[in-house]
């Protein structure tokens, strides 16, 4: 890369890019591991925690800097505690000022175990505490919270509910700012603020003014401490029994990256506990709107159990047998595609198509009113897979459908809550007798089915959406399932349609087949952080 | 006690103490009567703003505020012709401890600092210019109310001054009497109206300072020397002074000293001299805070040698900071002004970066410890360990400020320490581990 320029980390030449945070040239060029409280890569830098300090050749002889406020740049000279030890034993005095007013009551603290400031203790200070109780700690707080502790030791704040979503452990705070910095440069809405000095600093908001603010959650992850805490997940879960899939934002067409934390199987059975952003520098940077992240509270409520016909629980095996009866029997079909389903699901809707023949018409598109982008991790149009369905060809047509409605005589529809979406067009629709619902909760759609079958939802199959921003993504499988005998809407539809799809990913190659924009892809291919299409070939322009 | 005019049979310099005894002096007509002004006309505005910047450079004048950075040098790093505009800020938060002479001045000869920020704005194409003055000093910031009122009635401020075509307007900024907001990025911090904590260099306010533009910030001492250089010449102000530390200096003395007060000298004097000229020290010097209370102290010995220039201050590893000399007889207690001290700079840490805002305040607990007698053996080696730990590892020398007084009392007085952790029968015993207690983490 012609951007490369030469700068020395102990000794060794490295590469990096010019003019990038050292900091990120050290972690990710130097594979020198930088520890940091305040730096963030998505937030202003504010360089006050000074845990990142590194030696440099300056004017003077080698003095120690930040590497996150410092830059990269050609004939730079650094060490880090890689070979100096004047930069390990600077660390250390930070992490022991760190500490020295922190209450360190990790045991009971819901970050510990992914707190940076344990992370950092084990690798920097491991130092033996050289406080004496007579000595005393500065615990943070304002005075409304301040309260005496059983050894009648003045404490600072504890439990200081901030607003509808967070609480705040004041004394954990190491004021690194982080959340003030989010608030005011991110979410663009500075509700969040440091008052008084020295020791006495504190974190707070504007006397009697919550914290609400729809991506507040956010702050509850750049907290590198357990100071931010949500409300819906603290003390609900050790994180460290946790494991994770990767997945996107399914409520909107930005698809912002996300994590599910579930357990499974555990003492604590098998749940989902809470959804993480996952950091896309292009896509949602390290964000996600609390909206998003309280989807997984929905995934064991009210959902579709096996099936329904005619209002009453069937299981599985009969929902399909009696879907496939009247689809036999009907005599012209309207498949309604969904762009809240993956391109996977809409593809084997396409094969359905195919082995019903002329008998059935595909319609496709919204009734759900699209918004306006937020800039942070929402594109504002809740279809998440509207590019998708561009993709397969699938027009975008619910209107005509609804006009239509006398012609047919079954509807099928696949993750389309098309009731809740216009209730007053999709009374339309209660002109075509027989209604066949594939959805994943009790939604007002399958109050409306004659037919209703249960699919897993997209928290629970593997599957591809493609972003407004016509990236690709993939949603992972978590295995946590209402319900084990749930199949994925592809699975079922594969089934109607008389296939034998092995797996996902032969529902891919089924998508695959209708696009050329998706040649060459699969799973692996498109990775964690989604890989934009290639243009669609443009028609060549008929010349005059 | 009027300000001495002379001193072993030569005059004393007088850049800076023209109306210190004159009465009502901070009136323009007073002031004119000596000799406010007079450069505003041609004397200026015959130079070129490059010329000026010239003179100032030859003059040696250096900063007044604590650092002694060449003032011309300063003045050629402000960006001309960017588009943007330039402001002037004046530095008179004088916070600094041991500190009281741009208080003196600004009461005094409010003029001359009016006169002083215009000659800067012509050097540096200034159109609006700041005073950053601490806020309690309530009579400084009515005189300089009243005296830039009175610029402006006489066509000395504001549009086309002088008939020059130069133009000027001159703001007093209240700050609230933070320490801090001294710091020239964390004044300017205060300035926009934002918390006086000091900003991340760079950028380095030449380039991006007050309202993201270049903005030189400068002390009240150091622009106030400008229009004497400016009639007189560089080398008529470098006939006092040493080749490096060139000119006269304002000098607060105050503690065991006869006459403690403000002094205008030649830098160079020997330390000694000077304090035979503020009427000798009261008792047996014991030791001396030669620069404002950052300044490492100097035992006696170090006194005996020292000069009231940078260069020898520095050669003593200490530092002529703002001019501020505090000499302590045998009979004070050294752990008492050290422990008063470090509470100084904790209560005036800003918060902002974890050394300073942790570490200054844990080194006085531990030492308010050793001042009731409780301290322990160690205490000393941790507390300059401490020290070190936040001398220069924070955004702002502040903490190093603290370092600075903390390493060398404990270095140069360490007996009388040692006096106190002596007073502890206990003082041996080793740290109790915390034990705890159901509930004692809520
Ligand atoms: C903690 C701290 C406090 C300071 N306080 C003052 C002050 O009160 N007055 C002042 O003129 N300079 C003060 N300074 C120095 C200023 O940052 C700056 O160097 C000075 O105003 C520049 O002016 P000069 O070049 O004319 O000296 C302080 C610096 C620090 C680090
Ligand atoms: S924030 Fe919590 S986990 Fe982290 S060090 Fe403090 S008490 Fe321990
Ligand atoms: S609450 Fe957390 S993110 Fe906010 S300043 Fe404190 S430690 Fe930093
Ligand atoms: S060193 Fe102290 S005063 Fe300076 S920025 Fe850091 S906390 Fe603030």
């Amino acid at each position: 890369m012609a951007d490369l320029i030469t700068i020395a980390v102990d000794g060794r030449d490295v590469q990096v890019p010019a003019r990038i945070p050292l900091i990120e040239a050290l972690r990710h060029w130097a594979k020198v591991e930088t520890p940091a409280f305040c730096y963030h890569e998505d937030l202003k830098v504010a360089g006050n925690c000074r845990i990142c300090l590194i030696e440099f050749e300056g004017p003077r002889g080698w003095q120690l800097g930040i590497s996150c406020h410092m830059q990269t740049a050609p004939n730079l000279k650094v060490r880090t505690q890689v070979s100096s030890p004047g930069v390990v034993k600077a660390r250390k005095g930070v992490m022991e000022f760190l500490l020295v007013n922190h209450p360190l009551d990790c045991p009971v603290c819901d970050k510990a175990g992914e707190c940076t400031l344990q992370d950092n203790y084990m690798s920097q200070g491991r130092h033996e505490s050289r406080l004496r109780d007579e000595v005393g700690k500065v615990y943070k707080g304002g005075a409304d919270h301040r309260f005496t502790d059983t050894k009648g030791g003045d404490r600072g704040g504890k439990r200081i509910d901030l607003g509808p979503s967070i609480i705040l452990d004041q004394e954990r705070c190491i004021v690194c700012t982080r959340c003030v910095r989010f608030m005011r440069d991110v979410a663009g809405s500075e509700q969040l603020g440091v008052v008084g000095r020295g020791d006495h600093a504190y974190l707070t908001t504007f006397p009697g003014q919550p914290l609400d603010h729809a991506y507040d959650l956010c702050t509850t992850d750049v907290c590198p401490v357990g100071a931010l805490t949500g409300k819906h997940f603290r003390f609900q879960q050790r994180v460290w029994n946790l494991k994770t899939v990767e997945s996107i934002d399914p409520s909107d067409a930005l698809g912002a990256n996300l994590t599910i934390e579930y357990s499974f199987p555990g003492a604590q059975g098998a749940r989902v506990w809470r959804l993480m952003p996952r950091r896309n520098p292009e896509v949602n940077k390290s964000w996600l709107a609390n909206r998003s992240r309280l989807l997984y509270q929905q995934l064991a409520s009210n959902r579709l159990g096996d099936g329904k016909v005619a209002g009453a629980d069937v299981p599985l095996d009969d929902a399909v047998a009696a879907a496939a009866k009247a689809l036999a029997g009907a005599r012209r079909i309207a498949l309604v595609a969904s762009g809240h389903a993956t391109l996977e699901d809409n593809a084997a809707l396409l094969a359905l198509k195919d082995a019903l023949g002329e008998r059935a018409e595909v319609f496709g598109g919204s009734w759900l009113a699209v918004g306006k982008p937020d800039g942070i991790a929402l594109s504002g149009d809740p279809v998440a897979n509207r590019a998708g369905l561009r993709l397969l060809g699938i027009p975008d047509n619910l209107d005509l459908l609804a006009q239509r409605a006398g012609e047919f005589d079954l509807l099928l529809s696949v993750q389309h809550d098309l009731w809740a979406a216009d209730p007053a067009k999709a009374a339309a629709l209660a002109a075509i007798p027989a209604r066949l619902v594939l959805a994943s909760w009790q939604d007002a759609t399958v109050a409306q089915a004659t037919i209703a079958i249960g699919v897993r939802c997209w928290a629970e199959a593997r599957g591809t959406m493609v972003n407004c921003q016509e990236r690709i993504q993939v949603l992972g499988a978590c295995p946590v399932l209402p319900n084990p005998a749930l199949e994925p809407a592809w699975q079922v539809l594969a089934r109607l349609a008389g296939l034998s799809w092995s797996g996902e990913a032969e529902a891919f190659k089924a998508a695959q087949a209708r696009s050329p924009r998706l040649a060459g892809l699969s799973y692996r291919a498109i990775g964690p952080q989604g890989r934009v299409l290639a243009p669609a070939a443009v028609p060549a322009a008929v010349g005059a | 006690m009027p300000h001495p005019t002379h001193w072993k049979g030569k005059e004393l310099p007088n850049v800076l103490r023209r109306l210190f005894d004159v009465p009502g002096g901070h009136r323009l007509a007073v002031a004119r009567q000596h000799g406010a002004y007079s450069t505003i006309g041609a004397t200026l505005f015959d130079k070129s703003p490059f010329e000026l910047i010239e003179l100032v450079k030859d003059s040696g004048l250096r900063g007044r505020g604590g650092a002694g950075f060449p003032t011309g040098m300063k003045w050629s790093f402000v960006p001309r012709g960017t588009g943007k505009p330039v402001y002037l800020v004046i530095n008179a938060d004088e916070g600094e401890p041991g500190t009281f002479k741009d208080r003196l001045l600004m009461a005094r000869d409010p003029h001359l600092l009016i006169e002083g920020m215009i000659c800067t704005g012509w050097a540096l194409g200034v159109r609006t210019a700041y005073i950053y003055v601490r806020g309690e000093m309530l009579p400084q910031i009515q005189a300089l109310n009243h005296a830039i009122r009175e610029a402006y009635d006489a066509g000395l401020l504001g549009e086309n001054i002088a008939g020059s075509r130069y133009s000027l307007d001159i703001y007093v900024h209240r700050g609230a009497g933070a320490y801090i907001c001294g710091e020239e990025t964390a004044l300017i911090n205060s300035l926009e109206g934002y918390k006086g904590q000091p900003r991340l260099k760079p950028p380095f306010p030449a380039v991006s300072g007050a309202f993201a533009n270049p903005t030189c910030v400068n002390n009240v001492e150091t622009i106030m020397a400008v229009p004497w250089i400016l009639t007189h010449g560089a080398k008529a102000y470098r006939r006092w002074g040493t080749d490096k530390s060139p000119g006269s200096k304002l000098f607060s003395i105050a503690g065991d000293i006869g006459r403690p007060g403000v002094y205008e000298i030649p830098l160079g004097m020997p330390m000694p001299e000077f304090f035979e000229l503020a009427g000798g020290v009261v008792g047996e010097l014991q030791g001396c805070i030669p620069g404002g209370s950052s300044a490492p102290v100097l035992n006696a010995e170090e006194c005996a040698k020292a000069a009231m220039d940078y260069e020898s201050l520095a050669g003593l590893k200490s530092m002529l900071g703002s001019g501020a000399v505090m000499p302590f007889n045998a009979t004070r207690d050294p752990v008492a002004i050290l422990r008063t001290l470090t509470r100084f700079y904790a209560h005036e840490s800003c918060g902002q970066c974890t050394p300073c805002r942790e570490g200054t305040g844990y080194a006085h607990r531990v030492l308010d410890q050793v001042a009731e007698g409780k301290g322990r053996d160690g205490d000393i080696d941790h507390v300059r360990d401490l020290a070190d730990q936040f001398e220069w590892t924070t955004i702002c020398p502040l903490a190093t400020a603290d370092a600075w007084p903390i390493k060398s009392f404990t270095g140069k007085f360490r007996p009388a320490f040692d006096a106190y952790l002596a007073k502890n029968p206990d003082r041996a015993k080793p740290r109790e581990l915390t034990q705890l207690e159901p509930g004692a983490f809520m």
